[in-house]
């Protein structure tokens, strides 16, 4: 049980560095349609990065972020200032970084007669505290990119609602133009928005690839770039909503693992696999958009 | 204009690869003609993608956003490939193709329908709840391949071969082509009709470009949401029916992977229009075919064409934006020429 | 006087992709004095200002800022030189705050909102607004929504105040206030421009006036040296006479069309009624105003009459038929006509060809259909029978509708509802934005069809058209009618009162 919860705060950690990210994007009136995209790359970037250093995962990490930035900033350059319609965009990058990843890594690596594997993160125990009985291995004892969200959603919730720039970003989601009479510059702000979930998306992906699997095929992301934008909805565009969010899905599948694993034959394991899938539908039923930024979707275009 | 653009581009990336772009392409695109076999593939790979791209373009009409093709399809091959086993031998092969067309078409109508009624119901996000279809539709596929469909001999996760009475006519002999190729290209010009021709056609495209006035003009885009995901929906499938019974001949765990994103770009190319799908495909079915072979022969990965498809998809769109900035700075030379008389 | 005025625009021209908006417009602002900036509606009066306040920029010409050439290229250029403008759409964060919409772009860092709640109050209080900082600006009323535009300006000590149609949106009472709030603000030696399209409120307001007919200048006076003639004379070139009512005494005898009894509409969500306990009768060959400052419920009453929402109590009755439960479709069919005010989002699919819009409400006909196909060619004819009866400037049945002025795009609709609406047409905001010109045609299509016996509700916040048309008039306050009048029993004070909730009961 204490594994359970444990591996849903592990399972979780990709899913809430997207989401916190779509938040903030989605707050600024851009969707970021291609999450998916921005995840596999830095999946992709970071195992490369990692395996040709012989296993430095930092490296790994720091090239997943750029791989991450640059691929959101071409979608956010086409979405935010060629005002271009943000779903169809985001399937073309989407696309592109399917086809960039497996032709690259088919170019960089051929057909690789043993799999290539790279050691992935290991959980860092904090002293003393993931001692204490039942929330100690629970919580304190994840692999680094979990403790640096333990920061990372309370500044996130502060600075979305106790700052001017939060103020700001939720302005220009909801009326663009009363942002821009007041003097924000609000293509330049919801691009900064969009490469901000560039960095995210970037870890978030690399931690399947090179924080968990400790491998990379074009399938590692699953769909599941898509339920961390999913739980941005679903959290109603609030840090703490998706913090709740995540760890609903990241229990979702860890108990599919843990079925897989344990061998059950009582349900078809498939039913376990999809499990994450078809919560996402229930639930995007369930929720009727309550606080949907008014301007979400729509280019701000001036007259003049 | 565009697609060239973004074939120049994926060139440029093989020239920084130490190959020669130019040849590259020259086999690609030579090896298409080689025997009418290869020749002839081209138009087989365009089938499936023909109705998954009108799938994703006639929802697209109704601005809505159907990326369930993938499951949708799925649905359709399982629907199809369980219809023949169970039916073969029994009756007439042609008797037994009707039947299973007609059965794929109404499991993935009601498939696709189901997205479009909790749309309307809920206003459920459509585009979620399809694109999460399509993972619980290939889990149900991967189950029922372990379980009721799987083969006689109990290896693998795959159906038993069909029966050759219930396979789709070869048109060409000696080729793969078959009848599911003329039924994708007159799909797509009966859907064409259907949309910019008929009264029904019309008001879905009303919806799409503007719900407000026509909803004020009674129509009721609810029950249009529904029959335009259950169009949709039927036609992912009718496209699995015809790789099933057309190509396969049998069901296979994780085939067909990206007939679904593929279709979606290629709807994006052909901007929606039925007709320009045909096109599409078919350019796609060539760059898929040449794409295999020049991997073959020249050992560039066959990878590169998804990669051609992405950037040429980046740059129809910002095709778009340039037509777009033309045309305004055309009209305000006008106007300042009409001005300055 | 030897000090340079404050603004100055010298030879200001702007076009955008299809249209002059200004040409060569040169006009000064001096500091305590307020400038009428008068013209009919697409004249370029709010252009010429959005360029001043960096929302537009401008193809050729200069502004100078007491008297030294000042590039302005943003919003934030203009309100650090110590101008401010309100548009006539607020520019307002409806789900926020009204300290945080004042607030929005000037602070720093971390802030402490109940702060900022504190200097707002003290800032609404010293110039007699009434507003609650902590309010959310949707469940606000229009009027009090333009104070806190109002409020955003003065908090930014702005020196320049430019007002673009504030009266739109205010009762006659609410309006003298807003006037008084301006003198104030110039003898306090401010600045003020007045952006109006109404005669009587330039002579009322006005220290300068500066006339602009499309696009240009064509006048610059003082008030003392003029007269509302003249100006009328200057804006469209010809004398503008209100148009007078014709008395119709017939009306009454004949039968009535259209009848509401006791309808409600209740909003599920928020739990109030949008319009509640409504009941009046429209005669054939009668046309009923209705008067009332927007938000009051009009949107909803159109939506009760057209079958877009269902009532959640009472009738309507169709000559004498009850069709409460029909559908808009249904109701279509049976000849109800509708020109809604919001016209591009209820009234015509702008992305759409002329023919498809006149197709709009027809398409679960016959009469267009053959061999299961629409038939175009017929469409085509039709619509172009249309384009020539309505003088609609359009390139014929193939333009795209949003390529066609607001005026003309008015026009089109009307030709659809005329011919839909055979027993009765609503006419929510029918001249809205609307040129002179366009405002006429609407004006004489609205009686023609009065003649032909149709049953006719016209709701409009322009009194001069309410009282130039109406044979009856209602007015709607929060969702209900205070009262019915013949149109010689009211006059603008009285109704003036009745658009502000009081009732003879109340005075």
């Amino acid at each position: 049980m204490i594994e359970l919860l444990s591996r849903t705060f592990m399972m979780g950690t990709p899913l809430l560095y997207g989401s916190l990210s779509e938040v903030y994007a989605e707050r600024s009136g851009v969707m970021n349609t291609a999450i998916e995209g921005i995840f596999l790359m830095g999946a992709w970037a970071g195992f490369v990065a990692a395996y040709q250093t012989n296993g430095n995962l930092a490296i790994g990490l720091l090239a997943a972020m750029v791989a991450g930035i640059v691929t959101a900033a071409l979608y956010g350059w086409i979405c935010v200032y060629l005002k271009q319609h943000q779903i169809v965009t985001g399937v073309a990058i989407n696309l592109l970084a399917l086809g960039f990843c497996s032709f690259f890594q088919r170019v960089i690596f051929g057909v690789p007669v043993t799999p290539l594997i790279v050691q992935p993160l290991q959980p860092i125990a904090i002293p003393f505290l993931s001692e204490i009985p039942v929330i100690g291995p629970i919580l304190f004892n994840q692999n680094i990119l979990t403790y640096l969200l333990f920061v990372l959603v309370p500044i996130a919730n502060f600075v979305l609602f106790k700052t001017s720039l939060g103020l700001s970003i939720r302005s220009i989601g909801e009326n663009p133009e009363a942002g821009d009479v007041a003097g924000i510059r609000v293509d330049r702000l919801r691009f900064l928005t969009i490469l901000f979930a560039g960095v995210m998306c970037g870890i978030g992906g690399a931690f399947y690839s090179i924080g968990y699997l400790g491998m990379f095929t074009v399938t590692i992301i699953g769909g599941r770039g898509w339920i961390a934008f999913a739980i941005c909805f679903l959290g109603n565009w609030k840090p703490l909503g998706v913090l709740a969010g995540t760890l609903v899905f990241g229990l979702a599948e860890a108990v599919a693992i843990y079925m897989q694993s344990s061998g059950t034959s009582l349900f078809p394991n498939e039913l376990f696999i999809a499990m994450p899938y078809i919560l996402t539908i229930v639930l995007t039923v369930a929720r009727r958009s309550f606080n949907v930024p008014a301007s979400l979707g729509v280019p701000y275009r001036k007259e003049g | 204009m565009a697609v060239l653009a973004g074939l120049t581009v994926s060139g440029l990336l093989l020239l920084f690869l130490g190959e020669n772009p130019l040849a590259a392409m020259g086999t690609l695109f030579g090896s298409l003609f080689r025997d009418s076999y290869t020749f002839a593939d081209v138009f087989v790979k365009a089938t499936p993608l023909m109705f998954t791209a009108l799938a994703f373009a006639f929802t697209f009409q109704a601005n809505l956003f159907n990326i369930g093709a993938q499951g949708q399809f799925y649905i359709g091959a399982m629907t199809a490939v369980g219809c023949s086993l169970l039916l073969q031998g029994k009756m007439p092969g042609l008797l037994v193709l009707v039947i299973s067309a007609v059965l794929t078409i109404l499991f993935g109508g009601l498939w696709g329908g189901l997205v479009g009624w909790l749309k309307a119901r809920f206003n459920a996000n459509e585009f979620l709840v399809s694109m999460m279809s399509t993972y619980v539709a290939l889990n149900l596929m991967n189950y029922l391949l372990r379980t009721f469909l799987m083969e006689a001999k109990g290896e693998y996760p795959q159906t038993d071969a069909l029966d050759s009475a219930v396979w789709l006519q070869t048109i060409i002999p000696g080729t793969r082509l078959h009848t599911g190729f003329i039924l994708a290209v007159l799909s797509c010009i009966g859907i064409w009709v259907l949309l910019y021709k008929t009264p029904l056609g019309f008001r879905i495209r009303a919806v799409g470009q503007g719900k407000d006035a026509a909803e004020m003009a009674g129509i009721n885009y609810k029950t249009l949401y529904v029959v335009a995901f259950f169009v949709s929906g039927a036609l992912a499938a009718f496209g699995g029916f015809t790789e099933v019974n057309g190509v396969q001949h049998m069901l296979v765990q994780g085939f067909n992977p990206d007939v679904g994103v593929a279709g979606i770009g290629i709807a994006i190319l052909a901007n929606g229009n039925p007709i320009g799908i045909i096109f599409a495909a078919i350019l796609f079915g060539a760059l898929k075919v040449g794409g295999t072979i020049m991997g073959q022969l020249s050992g560039i990965p066959s990878s590169i064409t998804e990669l051609m498809l992405g950037s040429v998809m980046v740059f129809v769109i910002l095709a778009y934006y340039v037509r777009e900035k033309l045309e305004d700075r055309r009209e305000k030379t006008r106007l300042k020429k009409a001005v300055s008389v | 006087m030897s000090a340079p005025p404050f603004v100055e625009l010298r030879h200001i021209s702007k076009y955008f992709a299809k249209v002059i908006a200004n040409q060569d417009v040169s006009l000064q602002i001096r500091k305590g004095e307020v400038l009428a900036l008068l013209g009919e509606n697409g004249a370029g009066k709010s252009t010429i200002m959005k360029v001043l306040y960096g929302l537009y920029k401008a193809e050729e010409g200069q502004i100078l800022i007491d008297g030294e050439e000042k590039v302005i290229h943003t919003p934030k250029d203009a309100m650090k030189l110590g101008i401010a403008m309100i548009q006539q759409h607020f520019a307002l964060v409806q789900a926020h705050t009204v300290t945080e919409n004042i607030i929005l772009g000037l602070v720093h860092g971390r802030f402490d909102i109940t702060h900022y709640d504190k200097i707002v109050a003290e800032l609404a209080a010293s110039h007699g607004f009434d507003v609650d900082p902590t309010a959310v600006v949707s469940e606000l009323p229009v009027g009090v929504q333009q104070k806190v535009e109002i409020l955003k300006a003065l908090y930014q000590n702005a020196q320049l105040l430019i007002m673009d149609e504030p009266t739109a949106v205010l009762t006659p009472q609410e309006s003298d206030v807003l006037m008084n709030f301006v003198h104030q603000n110039t003898r306090a030696g401010k600045a003020v421009v007045f952006i109006t399209h109404k005669l009587r409120e330039v002579m009322e307001v006005a220290d300068h006036i500066v006339v602009m007919r499309a696009g240009k200048v064509v006048g610059d006076l003082r008030k003392e040296e003029t007269n509302e003639i003249e100006l009328s004379k200057l804006m469209v070139g010809r004398e503008i006479h209100d148009r007078t009512y014709v008395e119709d005494a017939v009306f009454e005898s004949q039968p009535v069309g259209l009848a509401l009894q006791n309808v409600s509409i209740r909003d599920p969500k928020e739990n109030i009624f949008r319009i509640k306990n409504i009941s009046f009768q429209v005669h054939k060959g009668e046309i009923l105003g209705i008067a009332g400052v927007s938000g009051n419920g009009q949107s909803s009453l159109c939506d009760a009459i057209s079958g877009y929402r269902r009532l959640t109590e009472g009738k309507i009755l169709l000559n004498g038929q009850d069709i409460t439960e029909q559908t808009a479709r249904e109701r279509i069919e049976r000849g109800i006509g509708y020109v809604p005010s919001d016209r591009q989002r209820f009234g015509l699919i702008l992305s759409m060809k002329l023919t498809e819009n006149m197709f709009l409400k027809s398409s679960f006909e016959d009469t267009w259909v053959k061999h299961a196909l629409i038939d175009r060619k017929r469409l085509d004819a039709y619509t172009a029978e249309k384009i020539r009866a309505y003088a609609v400037k359009a390139t014929g049945p193939d333009a795209v509708a949003r390529s066609l002025s607001g005026g003309n795009q008015q026009k089109v609709i009307l030709a659809r509802e005329v011919d839909r609406g055979s027993e009765v047409i609503i006419f929510d905001q029918p001249t809205r934005g609307l040129d002179l010109g366009a405002i006429e045609h609407v004006h004489r299509t609205i009686l023609d069809e009065k003649k032909k016996g149709k049953a006719i509700v016209m709701i409009s916040t322009e009194l001069s058209e309410i009282f130039g048309l109406s044979d009856r008039i209602a007015v709607i306050y929060k969702g209900e009618i205070l009262g019915i009048y013949r149109n010689h029993d009211l006059d603008t004070h009285k109704i003036g009162l009745l658009m502000a909730g009081y009732t003879a009961e109340t005075r």
